[in-house]
């Protein structure tokens, strides 16, 4: 296991590195300054070439990668600025400060809603889904399957702007959706995500049902799950035990990814309740043209998703003894 | 200031958040006539925009504390909502509006304006005993600070600091602020001319006979300096407290507030300066004892949390979020709302611009001019309540001395007047020309660009649109060898006269300069000077205005261009809420908590 982890770690900074490259580069096929941008409506050339000083942006786009790659171990000098300490992310001169300390400050906004939202599409779209495979035909089957069809049509925008139109603005049932910290209220913390967290949920919840079930259909005409039952195990412990064992496997796989997915920016949820995550962040870094911000909002993404599919795979040989890590 | 910076705050989902970038005031405001609501059947009856007023007070006015607007109450706290945090807090980077009305709630300046009535403002002395003496023909300013005003820490501040101040913002890392009173104190190249203080040189014609008093020696005459002394850019920054580049991040009060805590874009809370002194402020009433500004939320949120108002809410309002386009009609029409309404045209000067390199002939100008279709236009912008048809190149809103004239007869014939645009053709060079038009890649733009095409093409012209990038369509637009005959570009006054307009966009011909219509007529270039050496200001004022008639007259560089009219809210207990209609954004100076 350990020897499995050390090389999908190794291989997953590899990719991050390759991610961030090809970010870097392709940022500056932008035509857009970003000296211009750290540099106001009174901009002599010899100001604007400070500016491109300041941001390392006289070198090599190359050289330039390396000192960004370089600061992320050792930190970096910014003229006039100070020290960014490492990890250094780069300095937004739009944000006016370390990037690292902004990703530190947005995170916790974007985990929270995540995983809040995570608790409840998983525990609904798999109760649901196993609900309906063991019900298939029948009414509960159908209302779930309808109700799935419906989540997975409709778009967070939408859903979003209704719930806080009705629940926030008019009924006054949800207050406005808002981060605080949960070690400073907990209560104000839940509060303020749950309206989110049951939209982001409703979206996700219909991809888990439906799979769930249909792989659950699958497993219960297993051969295995078929001599359980000729063994005489109850009906209970064939569905937890095997056919549900069997099943969690491409749930994880989905989870995995959308868990990576949504850490690295839920930019529509977080737009449309007006939370100050990665996702906002990211967008904000595009608009801007602020490519230290970008970069790191790009990593963070690069790194959710690479690091959630290294524990799903090592997931994998936890739940299902076929799967074999060497 | 420079639409240019406005775009580069906006960008993508702010068309229609009023995130206006600017320096102070601009022009083309909305004609007198223009409606400045005219909503749905349940809104008000609309009345005609009244531009404010804008007169020179004396010492008297300049005495403090602040005249309080009706049924003020001090305490509370109030929140403000809005999407973007501010750039800057040191003076010396601020030249846009959202920053520089930011800054009056924690710094302040020589001069300033003193709200007196709604719409009757007064140029006053802020930390200066009145507005400033001239005298040797406009060259020389003399200033002298109250008694009693002092920094957060409670020294004193004295002509040491504002001496400083100025000199500081010579300093290459002095970016983003204005340039006008460096430009006038040494030349064009004031860069060149004088590195900053810092290595220990100081400026000879900026005099400090004494704690109190200050004198500056310019160049040449300048009879609007007190004005440029207005400008948040030009506030004052402690010498012994300067942290140079850091200071944008650290910044010494010496406002009615200091910052409690600021989390970039997220949030910021303000609380008591207990050393500043209302008694020595004519202009800032700070009655809340609490500011907390929340950042991250777009227009249409904002606008939903404002006419919801519930709970916290309730003691909430925007600094400059507008109701978007597709609130506007429920804001409007919604009688409740009333009394939380905000209703002002944009101080700034919108026009689309000839490129005078490639459409040579006046005739086919003029022609353009008869034909635009501004009421099409205006239209396809959200109606007359969101836009108002300007006519003169100078903004009612932001220039003393004001006098209309529609010289196209686009109040007449706001749909535009074809057989006339068709008569001036064919007494052109070219009965049917074709003209290439450049537009900036916005939503809002496509549906405009549609309305020029076909208006224009009735009058016998062929328009080739061409869609520019939004991120480099200010570049490719100020290059002087563009390729393009008309184009939209945007200029406001940076005190309430023609002289922060006109030099400006009809200044030096430069790639990346403003003069977008690349006009350089020596006639034009002469009264210019002429009119900025003119130590009566009121004069100046006056030749302005007629400057302004005269070159749509006489060269016809550009289609005056639709101006928008910003609505905004604020909660139900939020009292004293105005829009600065210099600056088109609610002033924190009379914002209090109803109880």
């Amino acid at each position: 296991m350990l020897r499995f982890l050390t090389r999908r770690v190794i291989g997953a900074a590899v990719i991050l590195v390759i991610i961030s490259g090809v970010t870097f580069f392709l940022f500056f096929v932008i035509p857009a300054d970003p000296a211009r941008l750290a540099c106001g409506k009174v901009c002599p050339p010899e100001t604007l070439a400070q500016a491109r000083h300041n941001l390392g942006l006289d070198h090599p786009v190359a050289v330039q990668f390396v000192s960004w790659l370089g600061g992320i171990f050792v930190g970096r000098d910014y003229p006039g600025l100070g020290n960014c300490p490492a990890p250094c992310l780069g300095y937004s001169f739009v944000n006016r400060a370390p990037v690292f300390e902004t990703i530190i400050d947005r995170l916790p906004v974007t985990i929270a809603l995540t995983i809040g939202a995570s608790v409840i599409f998983l525990t609904f779209g798999v109760a649901t889904g196993i609900i309906a495979a063991l019900r298939q035909g029948k009414a509960l089957d159908k209302i779930a399957s309808i109700s799935s069809l419906v989540g997975a049509s409709m778009q967070i925008y939408f859903v979003g702007t209704l719930a806080m139109y009705f629940f926030v603005y008019q009924a006054h049932i949800f207050p406005q959706p808002k981060y605080i910290p949960i070690t400073e209220d907990p209560v104000g913390w839940f509060n303020g995500l749950l309206l989110p967290w049951i939209v982001l949920a409703i979206i996700f919840t219909a991809n888990y049902t439906r799979m769930t079930r249909s792989t659950m259909v699958e497993n219960l005409s297993e051969d295995y799950v078929r001599t359980a039952r000729a063994k005489g195990m109850s009906g209970r412990s064939v569905v937890m035990r095997f056919a549900l064992r069997g099943t969690l496997t491409p749930i994880i796989t989905i989870f995995g990814v959308d868990l990576g997915q949504l850490i690295g920016g839920a930019i529509i949820t977080e737009t449309t309740f007006g939370l100050q995550g990665i996702g906002r962040l990211s967008v904000r870094a595009v608009d801007y043209s602020d490519l230290p911000t970008l970069m790191a909002t790009v990593l963070v993404a690069a790194g959710a998703i690479v690091g959630m599919n290294i524990v799903v795979d090592a997931l994998y040989a936890v739940i299902d003894p076929r799967v074999r890590l060497s | 200031m420079n639409h240019r910076k406005r775009s580069a705050l906006a960008v993508v989902a702010a068309a229609s958040l009023a995130l206006v970038g600017a320096c102070a005031p601009g022009n083309a405001g909305a004609p007198s006539s223009a409606p400045a609501s005219a909503g749905a059947s349940s809104a008000p009856a609309a009345e005609a925009y009244k531009p404010p007023t804008i007169t020179l007070g004396t010492a008297e006015d300049s005495k403090g504390p602040a005249i309080p607007p009706e049924g003020v109450v001090k305490g509370g706290t109030v929140t403000m909502i809005d999407r973007d945090d501010f750039a800057h807090f040191d003076p010396a980077q601020i030249y846009v509006n959202t920053d520089a009305n930011f800054g009056l709630l924690i710094s302040r300046g020589l001069t300033g304006y003193k709200r007196v009535a709604k719409g009757d403002y007064k140029l006053v002395g802020d930390l200066a005993t009145d507005a400033g003496t001239v005298s040797d023909g406009g060259k020389t300013w003399t200033f002298t600070l109250k008694d009693g005003v002092k920094w957060q820490d409670g020294s004193p501040i004295t002509s040491a600091d504002v001496k400083w101040s100025v000199e500081r913002m010579f300093a290459p890392f002095v970016t983003f602020g204005p340039n006008y009173i460096q430009t006038w104190l040494t030349s064009e190249n004031y860069k060149k001319d004088y590195p900053g203080p810092y290595g220990g040189k100081e400026l000879d014609n900026i005099e400090t006979p004494d704690a109190k008093s200050i004198v500056f020696k310019f160049n040449s005459p300048h009879a609007d300096a007190n004005y440029a002394f207005a400008m948040a850019g030009y506030n004052i920054v402690p010498k012994a407290k300067d942290t140079k580049e850091k200071y944008d991040k650290e910044p010494v009060s010496s406002g009615p507030y200091i910052i409690k805590s600021h989390v970039v874009d997220k949030s910021l809370e303000l609380a008591r300066n207990p050393n500043w002194d209302a008694a020595t402020d004519p202009i800032r009433g700070a009655y809340p004892d609490v500011w907390k500004m929340e950042f991250g939320q777009e227009a249409t949120q904002v606008t939903d949390r404002l006419v919801a108002d519930s709970g916290p809410d309730q003691t909430a309002f925007t600094f400059y979020s507008n109701t978007p386009a597709e609130r506007l009609q429920q804001v409007l029409g919604d009688a409740s709302l009333a009394d939380r309404r905000m209703i002002s045209p944009s101080p700034y000067g919108n026009y689309y611009y000839f490129n005078l390199d490639r459409v040579k002939d006046q005739k086919i100008r003029q022609a353009i001019n008869y034909a635009w279709p501004a009421k099409q236009i205006q239209q396809a912008l959200g109606g007359p309540q969101a836009v108002a048809l300007p006519t003169t190149i100078l903004n009612e809103n932001t220039t003393v001395g004001y006098k209309p004239y529609d010289l196209f007869g686009k109040l007449a014939k706001p749909e535009g007047d074809i057989e006339k645009a068709k008569q001036l053709l064919a007494e052109s060079s070219n009965p049917h020309p074709t003209i290439v038009y450049a537009y900036n890649n916005l939503p809002t733009q496509e549906p405009v660009t549609l309305v020029i095409k076909n208006a224009l093409e009735k009058a016998g012209i062929k328009v080739v649109a061409k869609s520019l990038d939004r991120k480099t369509y200010y570049d490719s637009i100020s290059q002087t060898k563009n390729e393009f005959d008309l184009y939209w570009g945007g200029w406001g006054a940076d005190w309430p006269s023609g002289s922060t307009v006109m030099p400006i966009i009809f200044g030096p011909v430069s790639d990346g300069g403003q003069n977008m219509s690349h006009l350089n007529d020596p006639t034009v270039k002469a009264e210019m000077k002429k009119i900025e050496e003119n130590p009566d200001i009121d004069a100046a004022n006056a030749a302005w205005m007629n400057l302004d008639k005269q070159i749509q007259e006489t060269i016809t560089p550009m289609v005056v261009a639709e101006n928008r009219i910003g609505t905004f809210l604020h909660g139900s207990k939020v009292g004293g809420a105005e829009i600065d209609p210099q600056q088109w954004i609610v002033s924190p100076n009379t914002i209090f908590v109803k109880q």
